[in-house]
């Protein structure tokens, strides 16, 4: 019997997991990918809350929309990292230091 | 059924119009011969369509407030107020788009069909009325916000302004969630309707799960409105953005999402005196970390463009402190000074645009002198400063005056030294700006091309309102005093 608990623990360290990604690697695409599974495990809770804690469907229509949401930000998030190494021919995150004060 | 729809679709109007009308020009984009007339006619044929969806919101803003689409959509006062103002930013900012040379030389319409998408998303997180919603707008509004900073999509800058947004946006916008998805597993239902009642009786580890969630879930909205520690891509992305979009991004996302903190706020916390603490806790602290963060590093900047971002973080700590008070009077005094700060910003980046424009750069020296070049606007631009400053003539005085008020009645004496402490810092950097202007010896004695009598005439009416709204300042202060959040 899989209980609600070990839906959260697969959940949290997906979300640790995408943090960590997100801060320790230099690759831009790889910090979009951080984005997902932090995504993703906000959308597991959701599905493990809506099927254990409520009697309702709002968990899984939400998390309906959140594969569709970070399915368009990683569009654009893609896309402006294309342009970002079209004109600096890499796409590490160091390199992005115009900008500061 | 479908009349039940279509029942709740005539309060839905307005954001309806603003589809008709971002599909519209994608059109008329894709297939109208760029000839400089065309464009003209676009331009045009969006702000009447913009100026138009008025009608329907001022309607709105009569009518009793409802919850339409299922309790998802709240349409009250507040709301609708809020949408006004947002509707009449995205104007002002497709006129400067195409008044300002910045994007406009190498982009059809483009801004037009972005902002508009913004603005939608946004009226749809000014009305969001469960979680469901919140998050769909937050994500509307942001995602068409990364593609906007990169609009100059052959400039280093732009491209890592759009990079550095989507990147602090993901990583907000995801935690947000992974708070609201334990919000939701410890109230049981994304509806704000239902969560009011379930908030009062909330008791052991449940509440403790929501409270730790809120934390996670103000990242979200504090990274729109660039509180304190969700700042940091502020200043980076209005630098390297183009300045329509700056002033864009000073306005509508921002509004929007201080209109959803307020929602938030009086929704989840002010039945439960436990959660009220904690949340008004975290907001004072927030409030006075963004200020201070603001105004400080405001002092060392050379760019007005950047120099009015960390400006505009400290506004924004100013703001919050309306929302943690927890009561209509604080939400009428961040609606007078949404209105009057969308003025002061139209003016300061209106004129900022065209010097840029002019000399390719937006540092302190570009304004040297100005009063010599074009007396009017130079005295506009310092008029404007002092306003930003809160200097009683005018109305940003008024606005400070009102949070400043709301605060002392409520006895948080602390912050209150905190926010006049950081109005004499902000003084500092305003007044260095108005000196280069009226003291520093010009370079050369050259008109700036920018400043024809169309644009002159347009910033000398946006600064109208910066003037009289500090001496009329109790009409709108009626008008936003209806302004009343529609719960239950």
């Amino acid at each position: 019997m899989v209980s609600l608990s070990s839906y959260l623990i697969i959940s949290m360290i997906l979300f640790v997991t995408g943090i960590t990604v997100m801060i320790g690697r230099k690759s831009l695409v790889a910090i979009l990918l951080g984005v997902e599974l932090v995504m993703n495990a906000a959308a597991l809770n959701f599905v493990a809350y809506s099927r254990y804690m409520t009697d309702n469907l709002d968990g899984h229509v939400f998390s309906l929309f959140i594969i569709v949401i970070a399915a368009a930000e990683a569009a654009v998030g893609l896309a402006i990292v294309i342009r970002f190494f079209q004109i600096k021919e890499t796409i590490h995150v160091d390199e992005a230091t115009q900008l500061r004060n | 059924m479908i009349q039940q729809l279509l029942g709740f679709l005539s309060y839905y109007i307005p954001e309806v119009m603003l589809v008709v009308l971002m599909t519209s020009l994608l059109v008329a984009e894709a297939s109208v011969k760029d000839e400089h007339g065309n464009r003209d006619k676009i331009y045009a044929y969006a702000l009447g369509f913009l100026g138009l969806t008025l009608i329907p919101l001022f309607q709105n803003s009569g009518k009793a407030p409802v919850h339409v689409f299922f309790n998802a959509v709240t349409i009250d006062q507040f709301s609708t107020l809020v949408k006004i103002i947002m509707v009449i930013g995205t104007m002002g900012s497709i006129l400067l788009s195409r008044t300002s040379k910045d994007i406009y030389t190498n982009l059809k319409s483009e801004f037009v069909i972005l902002a508009v998408g913004v603005l939608i998303g946004g009226m749809l997180l000014a009305s969001a009325n469960n979680m469901l919603t919140m998050y769909l707008g937050i994500e509307i509004l942001s995602i068409l916000s990364y593609v906007m900073a990169t609009l100059k999509r052959d400039e280093s800058t732009s491209a890592e302004a759009g990079l550095k947004y989507i990147l602090y946006g993901g990583l907000t916008a995801g935690i947000a969630l992974f708070g609201m998805s334990h919000i939701y597993g410890a109230l049981g239902s994304i509806q704000f309707v239902d969560v009011v009642d379930k908030v009062g009786s909330l008791q052991g580890i449940q509440l403790y799960i929501v409270m730790a969630s809120f934390v996670l879930f103000f990242a979200g909205l504090g990274y729109k409105i660039s509180a304190f520690p969700f700042h940091m891509w502020s200043p980076d992305v209005y630098q390297g953005a183009p300045i329509p979009v700056t002033t864009f991004f000073s306005i509508v996302p921002k509004l929007a999402g201080i209109a959803a903190l307020i929602r938030v706020s009086m929704v989840f916390f002010t039945n439960n005196t436990i959660l009220m603490n904690s949340w008004v806790g975290l907001i004072l602290v927030v409030a006075a970390m963004t200020m201070t963060v603001g105004n400080v590093t405001a002092i060392g900047q050379n760019s007005v463009k950047r120099m009015l971002a960390f400006s505009s973080i400290g506004h924004v700590g100013l703001m919050i402190l309306g929302v943690a008070v927890l009561n209509e009077a604080g939400i009428r005094a961040i609606i007078f000074y949404g209105i009057v700060y969308m003025f002061m910003t139209f003016c300061a980046f209106y004129i900022t645009s065209y010097l840029n424009d002019q000399y390719g750069t937006d540092n302190y020296d570009v304004f040297r002198g100005l009063i010599y070049k074009n007396p009017l606007m130079a005295l506009i631009m310092v008029g404007t400063l002092l306003s930003l400053a809160g200097i009683p003539p005018f109305s940003g005085f008024v606005a400070k005056f009102n949070i400043f008020n709301i605060v002392i009645e409520k006895k948080y004496y602390g912050i209150a030294i905190v926010a006049a402490i950081n109005s004499v810092i902000s003084l500092y950097y305003y007044v260095r700006l108005a000196k280069v202007i009226i003291f520093g010896k010009a370079d050369s004695n050259e008109e700036v091309v920018g400043f024809t009598r169309f644009n002159q005439t347009v910033i000398l009416a946006l600064f109208v309102p910066v003037v009289l709204l500090g001496i009329f300042w109790d009409k709108v202060f009626t008008l936003a005093g209806s302004a009343a959040i529609f719960i239950k």
